[in-house]
């Protein structure tokens, strides 16, 4: 018994090795930046420390979590009637929310531009009372919360999905109307799909830059910032500036999984 | 009183046809059928979580279809409990109460008082997922009773449990009617409910009501094979009707005649049911009376059962009948024996065959 539990079964084992090419390009590229970042630190830390980068890095995020803000407050009702309810057309209706997952992200951003820019069909009346969206900071937000709705509202709706209607019922008829049984039941039940959801979008939202450039490239975004340092300054002065960002990610990322693990424990148990 | 005038649901492969039942205040009403046939449909529609497709559902006279379920004073517990896991057993109760908007002492005491109740007290702050079905489904009755509702609806409330559970709940459920004089509507596939507890029952079969009546009468009385086969009688048979009997008619099955309670016209097709408690097993020299079908039999077979024995006779047909451990003792009952059966007239029910089987009816 002890022996055969040593022989590795040849299907798992070779498709780990097949596997592993994702993985490895991944850490490859990875340590390929780390290694030429740490043997220059003082050159890295210099670069990484002027304001334009820091403020690139502080807006990216700041706009990712206002897009996110925007998807919870769009995006979660969408996500319960695509979850709970039955019409005709609703198939149109998913395939549409899934059209930025299909796109390609220039697309994404002309869409985006004729929409909001100055003389956009929404962006004109925003103008009128002194909003505007054109090369300005909520063009970001409307450029990122474009590109990571399908991925927000796809999560969430799994997670209503998941909680049994039977309990919705079951509130219901203990005297909840059917917002006070989505608030008191629903809700709780699927808070881990709304974070990870919400995460997903964060992160996607933070990634964009095709779309981003074409409606704001100023103020820049750290994707814009480091394409331009790249054009410009060069290899090495951009890698410095993505090894920043880097940074920033594994960071707020290893922080937002760790939270998940104490959100909404009661969701395995639905 | 509940009542249901020709209501339609289609849902999926399931079909609910032009139902009209009528459940009256205080009935403890069973709506038995085989599993999968989409019964708790029902109970959602009188809990108004279903629509129907075409007809009306009337709770004390009043058309309910613009009435939301918070707003009807039902309760439902389904199969699966459905307590809520993000709360503890404490606050899965207190739900229905703190959405009326009562004093957070009375709920603190209502919620104490049902626990009590259901003999759950000490689970007060555990979570729904650490409790076993039982106990999750004493919770689920208490979260339900706690608010008072005009209307209890059971989805299958005992499938899952085990039997010593099962009976504790059977006594429970049967006291919570009997203390609050609830109106009741159980849906189950089991015979067995619906006889401990039922004062009405409906029997729907393929989306159809097949009968309604007191659970004496179902259990007795079927309309057709299929009913008589759900109901679980043993004996069914059938017949030609070939005379007149004492009070009823003679029925011939398989050579046997047949004396019946009931009366149909001669020559009639018809389905002969009799139940196996019915028949009993006497000495081998019995003779026909007056009041007793009677016939010369054989012992085939002895199969126990959970309390007691069926005794698979034949007497020209097949017959089942019932048998103590004790009268199998006393009267040294084994197969291959020569016995005689009987059984009264009244206990034999006859209806005509369905028009819908092989044979023509009259």
């Amino acid at each position: 018994m002890k022996r055969l539990s040593k022989v590795p079964d040849p299907c798992l084992l070779s498709f780990a090795l097949i596997g592993s090419m994702i993985v490895i390009l991944t850490v490859l590229a990875l340590l390929t930046i780390t290694i030429r970042q740490v043997t220059d630190l003082p050159y890295f830390i210099s670069v990484a420390t002027e304001s334009k980068v820091v403020d690139a890095i502080l807006l990216t995020m700041v706009a990712g979590l206002n897009a996110v803000v925007l998807l919870l407050i769009f995006g979660i009702p969408l996500a319960y009637i695509l979850a709970r309810t039955e019409f005709r057309g609703k198939g149109l209706v998913e395939s549409i929310v899934d059209i930025p997952v299909m796109l390609p992200h220039t697309i994404a951003g002309i869409m985006v531009y004729i929409l909001f820019m100055r003389r956009g069909i929404i962006g004109e009346p925003f103008s009128q009372i002194g909003i505007i969206f054109e090369g300005a900071y909520l063009g970001i937000v409307a450029a990122m919360f474009f590109v990571s709705s399908p991925y927000f509202v796809n999560a969430v709706r799994d997670g209503f999905e998941k909680v049994p209607v039977h309990l919705e019922n079951a509130a219901r008829t203990l005297g909840a109307s059917r917002f006070q049984a989505f608030r008191m039941v629903v809700l709780p039940l699927s808070l881990r799909h709304i974070f990870s959801g919400s995460i997903l979008a964060w992160g996607r939202g933070i990634g964009e830059f095709a779309a981003i450039i074409m409606i704001a490239y100023y103020p820049m975004v750290i994707s814009t910032l480091i394409y331009y340092k790249f054009t410009t300054a060069g290899l090495r002065e951009s890698t410095a500036v993505a090894f920043a960002m880097i940074l920033v990610c594994l960071v707020v990322f290893a922080i937002l999984r760790g939270l998940m693990k104490r959100v909404g424990k009661y969701d395995d148990r639905v | 009183m509940i009542e249901f005038e020709n209501v339609s649901v289609t849902l999926g492969e399931f079909r609910l046809n032009e139902l009209s039942i009528r459940v009256k205040k205080g009935d403890y009403y069973f709506i038995i059928g085989p599993s999968g046939a989409g019964k708790t449909i029902i109970l959602e529609a009188i809990a108004g979580l279903h629509h129907p497709d075409s007809g009306r559902v009337l709770i004390d006279g009043e058309d309910v279809s613009g009435v939301p379920p918070e707003k009807r004073k039902i309760a439902l517990v389904y199969q699966d409990y459905s307590l809520f896991p993000h709360m503890s057993v404490g606050d899965n109760v207190a739900f229905g109460l703190k959405l009326q908007k009562i004093p957070k002492r009375e709920i603190e005491s209502r919620v104490d008082a049902v626990l009590c109740r259901f003999g759950i007290a000490h689970l007060k702050d555990r979570a729904p997922y650490t409790m076993s079905g039982g106990e999750q489904q004493r919770v689920a009755l208490a979260r339900a009773l706690v608010t008072e509702p005009d209307i209890l609806l059971l989805d299958e409330p005992l499938s899952a449990m085990d039997q010593v559970n099962r009976d504790k709940f059977v006594a429970d459920l049967r006291a919570i009617h009997r203390e609050n004089c609830l109106t009741i509507v159980h849906v189950t596939h089991s015979r067995e409910e619906a006889l401990s507890l039922a004062t009405r029952v409906a029997v729907i079969i393929d989306g159809t009501l097949e009968q309604e009546g007191e659970r004496d009468e179902v259990f007795r009385k079927p309309p057709n094979r299929r009913v008589g086969r759900f109901v679980g009688i043993e004996n069914v048979f059938e017949g030609t009707v070939t005379g007149t009997g004492v009070g009823g008619s003679v029925v011939t099955v398989g050579g046997c005649n047949i004396r019946t309670g009931g009366a149909m016209p001669d020559g009639c097709r018809v389905c002969v049911f009799i139940r196996a408690a019915d028949v009993s097993v006497r000495r081998a020299d019995m003779i026909a009376d007056d009041e007793y079908n009677c016939f010369p039999a054989k012992i085939e077979e002895i199969i126990p059962r959970e309390s007691y024995y069926l005794l698979g006779i034949s007497c020209g047909i097949s017959l089942y009948a019932l048998a103590t451990e004790q009268e199998i003792k006393e009267k040294g009952l084994v197969p291959g024996q020569s016995v005689s059966v009987s059984f009264s007239p009244t206990a034999v029910h006859i209806t005509r065959e369905d028009t819908s089987s092989s044979s023509p009816s009259c």
